[in-house]
């Protein structure tokens, strides 16, 4: 009977704790393929690599934690690289806090506007996020032009902060990633917004009904998913140093993939910002992994479903197991 | 402080009018502090128009609503909440995912700091579940409570907001009979604390147990205001329907056959065990008892949708298989269940493609659908059962609950089936549209069809079974035949598992 107990108290916070457990022995196995892996140059590109996505993921985790979902940021991480290093190119004089400031007001922009939409007009975000995903992606191929940016175009400040590392493993933007986790997290855990988020997209007609602030929490959602898609345009030109109306095409549902796997229900209600990036991290992991085991690259795409896939799946097997717990802890009440 | 006694909310001729429909016409409600008050009406007779504008959902277009002496602001649940008026619905809406203090406190969520305050938040959902009885544990998620679990937090959640009026929509519709009497204490210690408390239900002698007061509303106007000294049974009934009962349930003898299902020992430890009967052609049998009793986990187990642990079914003398509905649906079983919109229709999908949707067979050529005969199969059983709609492709979810009930009927009869199982079959529709079900039930079983009817209504029962089982907590706790039943011996079958004399 107190196993029971025990077990049913670690369930609700064990599920980012089995992820980080299956992400260690990710790592582990990844590491005696390939020991390179597990030397600090080789955390170093894990963590660099992940930056973007998890990134967006911390921005997304709350819209789907809402019921909701968006798909414009990977448009809107194409945007404003792409407008940032225009910027650059023609204004020489810009650092890297020009960058984060141009990438940011990007993002907000876009973000105010599926807000506007998705809350205040109340349509499906699922298809508002659509729209404006080949609406920006359209904008980035019509104010390009077909130009592209390298990096003697960027500010170096920039580049150098791309560069920086910390303790020998620790890359700035992966810092950057961190500290977003922690206070996101914070946020989401312990304050009346955050909570809200979770009261919304567990039950919406009933969010209604108490009286919840829906409007502004959504919209804020969205807002906060857009910013966080402007300042990963920017982790994106500090990665690559360079970049033309394709970057990053595509990967929006990576992100997604990525939330989902880190334990963040796609039906709303539960999941956090520390499983959404454990969640990137791991995809990454098993990509090195794989690449590391001479796996052709032409698998990463079928290898990335099959997680989600597994993902869901367990998540599944997990709601089965405690509603039949449930149920049997009634049957033996009723007797 | 409020007294006992002291008016807290007074409502006079409220109106409400959704496009064309008139919803409310001129209601009247009084409500007094430490006093239970229960409204009793029809379904569609207006209450849950009342409840919403009440809880913000609504406002109203006419009348006039004062709380306290001043006026009552409507149009926003939040407004409702700070005017001290809760309101719990039949499905409570709780949020499944959080823990129960977080259910207690959504929205008005205590704070230290920046941050919310957890323990306090805890601490005090623990002393509010105390309180009212109930210890459940407040770090405990939603999921998987019982609805009367639920309704206890939704209570806990009122008394936290400080709430004076509690408003219950038909809070004991899916109550166990433990789960309704451990309700009913709740009930008289919100009243001891002087708080006022409406609720509206449709068991009638829970209603006389347990209120001081009650309204009967009728067609979206208030008929009758009285203490519950004042009224009784008969004169209540009379004023939600509005005619004598006797109209309702034309029964005719039927030539009574062969067993045509024969349910032995049906177990699933869950909600029913050792489960026995049978049904004969041409006989209605009626599954009585409180909802809760298991009576539609039966049906759904001998239709194959819910498997059961031990036991059998035969149809025609022949072995049923478990759990496959396609299998039933082939030996001819047809299922009218509880929840019409749910699970009965395609609300979407038209009138003719509801009702043709289990007759495909006969309807195609080649595999192909004939939509002259889909077209001749709708309208000949929109004429049997005189179902009102303008075109056959109509969504069912823009016809009215009468019609939509017989849609589902017509989908189902339209399979010539040997066993018909209807589960409430006349819930949430007026009474002359009840009237015409209940003629074709009749119908169906005078036309040698097996009838299994569940049904919660009492007087419906009564008038329409051939046989009556009694169900209570999953076990059959008596068999009574159409001439030995009566009201009192089906309630304490049905309450108390004995028989009274």
């Amino acid at each position: 009977m107190l196993n029971m107990n025990l077990l049913k108290k670690l369930r609700p916070s064990s599920r980012e704790s089995s992820l980080f457990i299956i992400l260690i022995v990710a790592v582990g196995g990844t590491g005696l393929i390939n020991p390179r892996f597990l030397t600090g140059d080789g955390t170093r590109d894990l963590l660099t690599s992940t930056s973007v996505v998890a990134l967006l993921a911390i921005g997304i985790a709350p819209i789907v934690v809402m019921r909701h979902i968006d798909l414009s940021i990977a448009s809107t991480v194409g945007l404003s690289a792409w407008t940032v290093a225009d910027f650059c190119a023609k204004n020489p004089s810009f650092t890297w806090v020009q960058c984060f400031v141009i990438g940011s007001i990007i993002g907000l922009a876009v973000g105010i506007v599926n807000g506007l939409l998705v809350a205040g007009l109340r349509l499906p975000s699922l298809v508002v996020t659509l729209g404006t995903l080949y609406i920006v992606r359209g904008l980035v191929y019509v104010v390009s032009n077909s130009v592209d940016y390298n990096a003697q175009e960027m500010p170096e400040s920039l580049l150098a902060l791309g560069q920086k590392v910390y303790f020998g493993l620790l890359p700035f933007t992966f810092l950057m990633v961190i500290i977003a986790m922690i206070l996101m997290a914070l946020f989401m855990k312990y304050t009346k917004s955050g909570r809200d988020a979770y009261a919304i997209g567990s039950n919406p007609p009933a969010a209604d009904l108490v009286g919840l602030k829906v409007f502004r929490r959504t919209f804020l959602a969205f807002v906060f998913s857009g910013v966080m898609a402007g300042i990963a345009g920017v982790f994106y030109l500090m990665r690559f140093a360079q970049v033309d109306s394709t970057a990053f095409y595509g990967q929006e549902l990576a992100v997604v993939a990525a939330v989902v796997i880190g334990g963040v229900t796609i039906m709303g209600g539960s999941g956090t910002v520390v499983g959404a990036v454990i969640g990137a991290l791991l995809v990454q992991t098993i990509q090195g992994g794989l690449a590391a085991l001479g796996v052709d690259a032409f698998w990463k795409a079928a290898i990335n479903g099959l997680l989600l896939i597994i993902a869901i799946y367990a998540d599944r097997v997990l709601a089965v197991r405690n509603e039949k717990q449930l149920l049997a802890q009634r049957i033996r009440e009723r007797i | 402080m409020v007294a006992k006694g002291d008016l807290l909310l007074e409502m006079n001729g409220v109106q409400k009018r959704f496009g064309g429909a008139v919803a409310l016409r001129g209601t009247d409600l009084k409500i007094r502090a430490g006093e239970i008050h229960a409204l009793l009406g029809e379904n569609g007779a207006g209450k849950s128009t009342m409840l919403k504008i009440l809880s913000g959902v609504h406002i109203n277009d006419g009348g006039t609503i004062k709380l306290g002496g001043k006026d009552f602001i409507t149009g926003s649940p939040q407004a409702s909440i700070d005017q001290g008026v809760a309101v719990i619905y039949q499905e409570p809406s709780l949020f499944l995912d959080l823990s129960l203090a977080e259910n207690v406190f959504i929205g008005r969520q205590p704070k230290k700091g920046v941050a919310i305050d957890w323990k306090f938040a805890q601490s005090e959902a623990a002393r509010l579940f105390k309180e009212l009885g109930v210890e459940l544990d407040p770090k405990r998620q939603a999921r998987g409570l019982s609805i009367a679990d639920q309704q206890v937090v939704e209570i806990a959640k009122a008394l936290s907001m400080n709430a004076n009026i509690i408003l219950m929509d038909e809070p004991t519709a899916a109550l166990s009979a433990s789960e309704v009497e451990r309700l009913m204490t709740v009930m008289k210690s919100l009243k001891a604390a002087n708080k006022a408390v409406i609720f509206v239900s449709h068991r009638l002698d829970e209603v006389f147990a347990i209120s001081d007061f009650i309204t009967v509303m009728r067609d979206g106007a208030t008929v009758s205001e009285n203490p519950v000294g004042k009224t009784d049974l008969q004169k209540v009934i009379k004023e939600m329907v509005g005619r004598e009962l006797t109209e309702l349930f034309p029964k005719t003898e039927n030539k009574i056959g062969a067993v045509v299902l024969e349910v032995k020992d049906l177990t699933n430890p869950a909600y029913f065990r050792n489960v026995s009967f049978n049904v004969k052609k041409g006989e209605i049998v009626a599954l009585a008892g409180l909802v809760g009793s298991g009576r539609s986990e039966v049906a759904r187990a001998i239709f194959g949708v819910d498997k059961y642990e031990s036991g059998s079914v035969s149809l025609n003398g022949k072995a049923l298989p478990a759990g496959s509905p396609v299998e039933a649906m082939n030996r001819k079983i047809a299922l009218v269940p509880e929840d019409r919109r749910q699970q009965g229709l395609f609300m979407v999908a038209g009138v003719n493609r509801n009702i043709s949707m289990e007759s495909f067979d006969r309807l195609t050529d080649r595999g192909l659908i004939n939509f002259k005969r889909e077209r001749s199969l709708t309208n000949t059983w929109k004429e049997k059962l005189s179902i009102k709609f303008a075109n056959q492709a109509d969504p069912v979810d823009r016809l009215s609950g009468g019609n939509q009930q017989k849609t589902v009927l017509a989908k189902w009869l339209a399979t010539d089936p040997d066993l018909l199982i209807v589960d409430e079959p006349t819930r949430g529709i007026d009474v002359a549209t009840k009237a015409e079900v209940h003629r074709l039930v009749n119908q169906a079983a005078s036309e040698g069809k097996a009838v299994l009817m569940i049904s919660s209504e009492l007087p419906e029962v009564l008038g329409m079974a051939d046989r009556i089982i009694v169900m209570r907590e999953g076990r059959q706790v008596a068999e009574l035949s159409r001439k030995e039943a009566t009201q009192e011996k089906i309630i304490a079958a049905a309450t108390t598992g004995k028989r009274s004399a």
